[in-house]
């Protein structure tokens, strides 16, 4: 088996690249003769093949112990400005490729027998088997620039799918009949131009800091980087470095103030949107900052620390109180993943072994169970054109006892509970900032307190939404009602074997990850150590 | 092979053989139409002759190309450039002196030059204006002809000649249209053109009357002399802040560029591309001769003067593209960006070391050759498109709503090329660009003027962005019958094929100029 991987060689990450961006290339030239079905399909079949590759190459760049290594291919490509065509598997990207895989595969699989609210699958599928190869390519770069490059890949094909098959048929809230429909066009380009104008300047940004890095160091292979660990530049140079590329990455994210893009975008973005952009897109923010900041400007990196991590406990802090607050699920989820990513920015602030591991597990565990939100959300969204706590009406678990405990269980991995995978990265953030006075200083146990407050106000919010929604008499008629009624339903009933189906996966590999941590972690620590050798203690 | 008469300077006529190129088409040109009138039949004559002159001139280019890429793998490199009408050197400086020199900057200039022009006269020959085709086609290669030579010109003389040839034509083309609007056009440019030449002519005097030379390799020396008394150093400054100020109306640099978008609406689209593209290399190549190969020395000078000139450009440029809703406004306001981004590198120069003007004038260039290629693409959709829509004023990004649904290869072009001009996958040759005109800024640590050029790209992306969305959503009205002229379908496939294969080997826009500036 290794033989027969190893002949493959890199190129496997080549087809992993490639064969998403080809099928979408297809799709999109095949033009409208394409039935939606059979778009679907096709998307799910290229979907499914990319996950066996993804996970073909998974085992063949194992053992993951240093970056870099494992499967790679290296072409030169732009010899003027040092770059070089260099794809790498190692521990640090290979949990996050099967996660884009795997969500992919699921978003896909959702749309053959879910329809989105507007637009043809055809385009649809086209650009989210774009975005699988964008995100793909981010987590396998292995060059300072080509990251970039795929960073930049997704943004146009997730400007579509927001601005084009968003979700704006909302309903307005019970009590407020006469409320005039929100949404059309113009509400869907605003979410949409708001998520692109955002992340193209954090972009930019953070260009001028990976041209920086290039330029003091003479070379952009990002293993080379983290073996020097900063050497070459002076603190000064590394500061400026680590501000740059942390503002872009943070925008992505997202950090707090620079959230504000994300909660109309995953409010607006049709089910499958929602999912990609909670499941992959923000991953990428993260995984920059441990690929591309820690450990190529620890210094840099230190000197910013205490903002990084206060600005993520603001964020926990932030997200949790607007969660308490507010009234429709799709956004409650949004704000709940500002809070959740967080502790994914607090657990890089800190610098150390736990922390890292912490925000590694963190990003997962979120792309797990936020997905799974949101492919709940979207299904009640489907059947009653709201996501409005009070709209839902009270009861699930009566009234749509598939949805409900699907809901039920999304729910209470969100806030933590032990034995399902929120808990252990959220766990390893709060001891890593315990921890980490080598770079959070004195704020390192202050934060970590709040932190741990964050994950109570989690908890209260979680369980409002159950009590709201979940619980409770089974009061409403299960059809629509009220303002809602304007709007024929998508889909009536409880979830069916199909969308259960889809949910499956995420249910298990939540559970499976919460009682197995180290299946996980045991694949980063190696490249963790690696990734902190620069930045000493 | 020299010629050497009596009194006149030895010339090197393969040096200047494509400009001597399109002087030859002109003549024919004026022989074809005194024999055979543009008439309906024999129209096709002129547009052959003409391209065919284009083609010659290329392919000197591409000849002389390969053979200073041969020469600089010799044991000097870059310094077996050709060079032609040259004094013999004096006192220190033991090297002649050339007015024409033929090295990769004037190779890539020249190339760019050519490349447009080609493609702006396969849009022109089936418009609307082809009824004058033989004055268009002569006013073109007068163009063409003048941003050749300007491209290898190392002499003041010959450099504000050149701009001159490459300037005054162009006035003849945007008033082709024969209306009021095409007259407004014309005239706008023409006092712009005029204005600008006295503050040319008055900064080259003065930078003259500075250093005693015309050469600019004896200016370079002059000004570099750190003996220069600070009383002259101030003349030759003055001189070159006014040079700048005379070409920089060519480039659409803010705030010389308020003829463009009344010029843009008003001329012919195949003569907007041209000034989009190849003026805009015309200028490029006046101001990176005259600063970069002339007055390096001065940079501390001129760098945050153009510095300052790139952001406000940059600014300006988009702010206001972004409330465009007639296409050929839109293309010039985002030409006015553009031009902020082609400048920018040279903003970068202030410290003086001799390896940043080079830097900062290859990525200009290279730039300017994404910045092109993109630009053409673009054009050439738009061309296509204003044929069955209301032209110009009239011409609202509403024409594009839908347009994938019914030609989607024209919408895929157009999109590709807007998504070059943003900087954003897949139009990857101006991602590269973009990162190839930061690169200087970055050494150098001009921060300001770095984060001014981050910020340009979300406000680009803004509006780029909103035409490219227009191409994909439902279309309101039905689509007029579409037919492509074989001219229009041969340059949209020459500037698409350019645009795909630059973003597939973006090596050709980071990698210009690798050697000495010369």
């Amino acid at each position: 088996m290794s033989t027969f991987l190893d002949s493959l060689g890199g190129w496997l990450l080549v087809v992993l690249v490639a064969a998403p961006l080809l099928a979408a290339a297809v799709l999109l030239a095949v033009g409208d003769r394409v039935r939606d079905r059979a778009a679907a399909e096709t998307g799910t079949a290229v979907a499914a093949g990319t996950l066996l590759v993804a996970a073909l190459a998974a085992v063949g760049a194992a053992p993951y112990d240093r970056p870099g290594t494992g499967l790679s291919v290296d072409v030169a490509w732009i010899p003027a400005l040092g770059v070089r065509f260099h794809l790498g598997l190692d521990g640090l990207g290979a949990p996050l490729v099967l996660l884009t895989a795997l969500l992919t595969l699921l978003v896909c699989w959702h749309l053959v027998r879910v329809r989105p609210v507007a637009g043809r699958v055809r385009g649809l599928v086209a650009c989210i088997l774009t975005v699988e190869s964008g995100a793909l390519a981010t987590f396998t770069a292995q060059d300072l620039l080509l990251f970039f490059v795929a960073f930049e890949v997704v943004l146009v094909p997730m400007w579509f799918v927001v601005a084009l098959w968003g979700d704006d048929t909302q309903a307005p809230r019970v009590g407020e009949p006469s409320t005039p429909l929100p949404g059309g066009e113009r509400a869907r380009r605003d979410a949409a131009n708001r998520f692109v104008l955002y992340t193209a300047l954090g972009s930019a940004v953070m260009l001028l800091g990976l041209v920086l890095v290039a330029l003091r160091t003479g070379t952009t292979d990002l293993a080379a980087l983290a073996y020097a660990g900063g050497a070459g530049m002076s603190t000064t140079t590394q500061t400026i470095a680590a501000t740059l590329i942390v503002f872009g990455l943070a925008v992505k994210a997202p950090m707090f103030p620079l959230h504000t893009w994300l909660p109309p975008a995953h409010t607006i973005a049709p089910t499958a949107g929602s999912v990609l952009l909670a499941g992959v897109l923000l991953k990428m923010g993260t995984y920059g900052l441990v690929r591309v900041a820690v450990p190529v400007v620890p210094d840099g990196v230190r000197a910013i620390a205490p903002f990084l991590g206060a600005l993520g406990v603001a964020g926990i802090l932030w997200g949790g109180l607007a969660c308490l607050v507010e009234r429709d699920l799709k956004r409650l989820v949004a704000f709940s993943s500002v809070a959740h990513m967080g502790f994914v920015l607090l657990g890089v602030a800190s610098m150390t072994p736990q922390g890292l591991q912490g925000a590694l597990f963190a990003n997962v565990a979120h792309g797990l169970i936020t997905g799974l939100l949101f492919l709940v959300v979207g299904a009640l969204k489907d059947r009653r054109h709201t996501a409005d706590l009070e709209g839902l009406g009270s009861g699930l678990r009566d009234r749509l006892p598939r949805l409900g405990w699907l809901l039920a269980f999304g729910a209470v991995a969100g806030l933590g509970l032990p034995g399902l995978a929120g808990f252990w990265g959220e766990l390893l953030a709060i001891v890593g900032a315990w921890n980490g006075e080598g770079a959070l200083g004195p704020l390192a146990r202050p934060l970590a307190v709040l932190a741990a407050f964050g994950t109570a106000l989690a908890a209260a919010y979680l369980l409002r939404v159950l009590f709201l929604v979940w619980h409770g008499p089974n009061g409403r008629s299960a059809g629509p009602a009220g303002p809602a009624a304007l709007f024929a339903p998508v889909t009536v009933g409880d979830a069916t074997t199909h969308e259960v189906a889809v949910a499956a996966p995420l249910v298990v590999a939540t559970v499976v990850l919460g009682l197995l941590p180290w299946l996980l972690l045991d694949v980063t620590a190696p490249i963790v150590r690696v990734l902190l050798a620069g930045v000493g203690s | 092979m020299n010629f050497a008469i009596t009194g006149v300077q030895a010339v090197d006529p393969l040096a200047l053989a494509p400009a001597i190129a399109t002087l030859v088409t002109i003549v024919v040109l004026v022989l074809v139409d005194a024999v055979a009138p543009a008439t309906a039949r024999l129209r096709r004559v002129h547009d052959v002759v003409a391209l065919a002159g284009l083609g010659v001139s290329g392919a000197f280019v591409a000849v002389l190309g390969v053979a200073a890429t041969g020469r600089d793998l010799g044991p000097v490199a870059g310094a077996a450039v050709r060079s032609t009408v040259c004094v013999a050197g004096q006192g220190k400086l033991v090297l002649p002196s050339c007015s024409f020199v033929v090295s990769p900057l004037t190779l890539t200039l020249q190339a760019v030059v050519v490349v447009g022009a080609v493609v702006c006269l396969l849009l022109a020959v089936d418009g609307p204006g082809a009824r004058d085709r033989s004055v268009h086609h002569l006013l073109l290669l007068a163009t063409v002809t003048g941003a050749l030579v300007l491209a290898g010109s190392r002499d003041l003389a010959t450099l504000v000649v050149a701009f001159e040839t490459a300037s005054l034509p162009v006035i003849g083309l945007v008033a082709l249209r024969r209306d009021a609007q095409g007259a407004q056009g014309a005239v706008t440019l023409l006092l712009t053109a005029v204005a600008s030449l006295g503050l040319l002519l008055v900064g080259v005097a003065m930078l003259l009357l500075a250093t005693g030379s015309l050469h600019l390799d004896r200016i370079a020396a002059a000004v570099g002399d750190p003996t220069l008394p600070d009383s002259v150093r101030v003349v030759a400054v003055a001189g070159t802040l006014l040079a700048v100020a005379g070409i920089a109306f060519k480039l659409s640099v803010v705030p010389f560029h308020l003829w463009t978008p009344d010029t843009y609406a008003g001329a012919p689209l195949p003569v907007a591309a041209f000034l989009s593209v190849v003026s805009k290399a015309a200028g490029l190549a006046a101001v990176v001769v005259l600063l970069g190969v002339g007055l390096p020395a001065l940079g501390d000078a001129w760098s945050p003067a153009v510095a300052v000139l790139a952001a406000l450009t940059l600014t300006v440029g988009n702010l206001v593209a972004l409330r465009q809703t007639v296409a050929v406004r839109l293309l010039a306001w985002s030409t006015v960006a553009q031009a902020g981004w082609v400048v920018l590198p040279l903003g970068a120069v202030a410290s003086g070391a001799p390896g940043d003007a080079r830097q900062a004038v290859a990525a200009a260039v290279g730039y300017l050759v994404a910045y092109g290629v993109a630009s053409l693409l673009a054009f050439s959709v738009v061309v296509l498109l204003a044929r069955h829509h209301p032209a110009g004023e009239d011409h609202t990004l509403e024409a594009y709503r839908g347009l994938a649904r019914r030609e989607p290869v024209a919408a895929g072009a157009l999109g590709f090329a807007l998504l070059c001009l943003a900087g954003l996958p897949p139009g990857l040759v101006g991602l590269v660009a973009k990162v190839v005109a930061v690169r200087p800024l970055v050494d150098a640590g001009v921060w300001w003027l770095a984060v001014v050029a981050a910020a340009n790209v979300a406000l680009g992306v803004a509006y780029y962005l909103r035409w490219t969305a227009l191409l994909v959503v439902r279309p309101t009205a039905t689509p007029p019958t579409w037919r492509v002229r074989p001219a229009e379908g041969i340059a949209l496939g020459m500037s698409l094929a350019l645009c795909v294969a630059f973003s597939v080997l973006p090596q050709v826009v980071a990698g210009l100029i690798p050697t000495a500036l010369r």
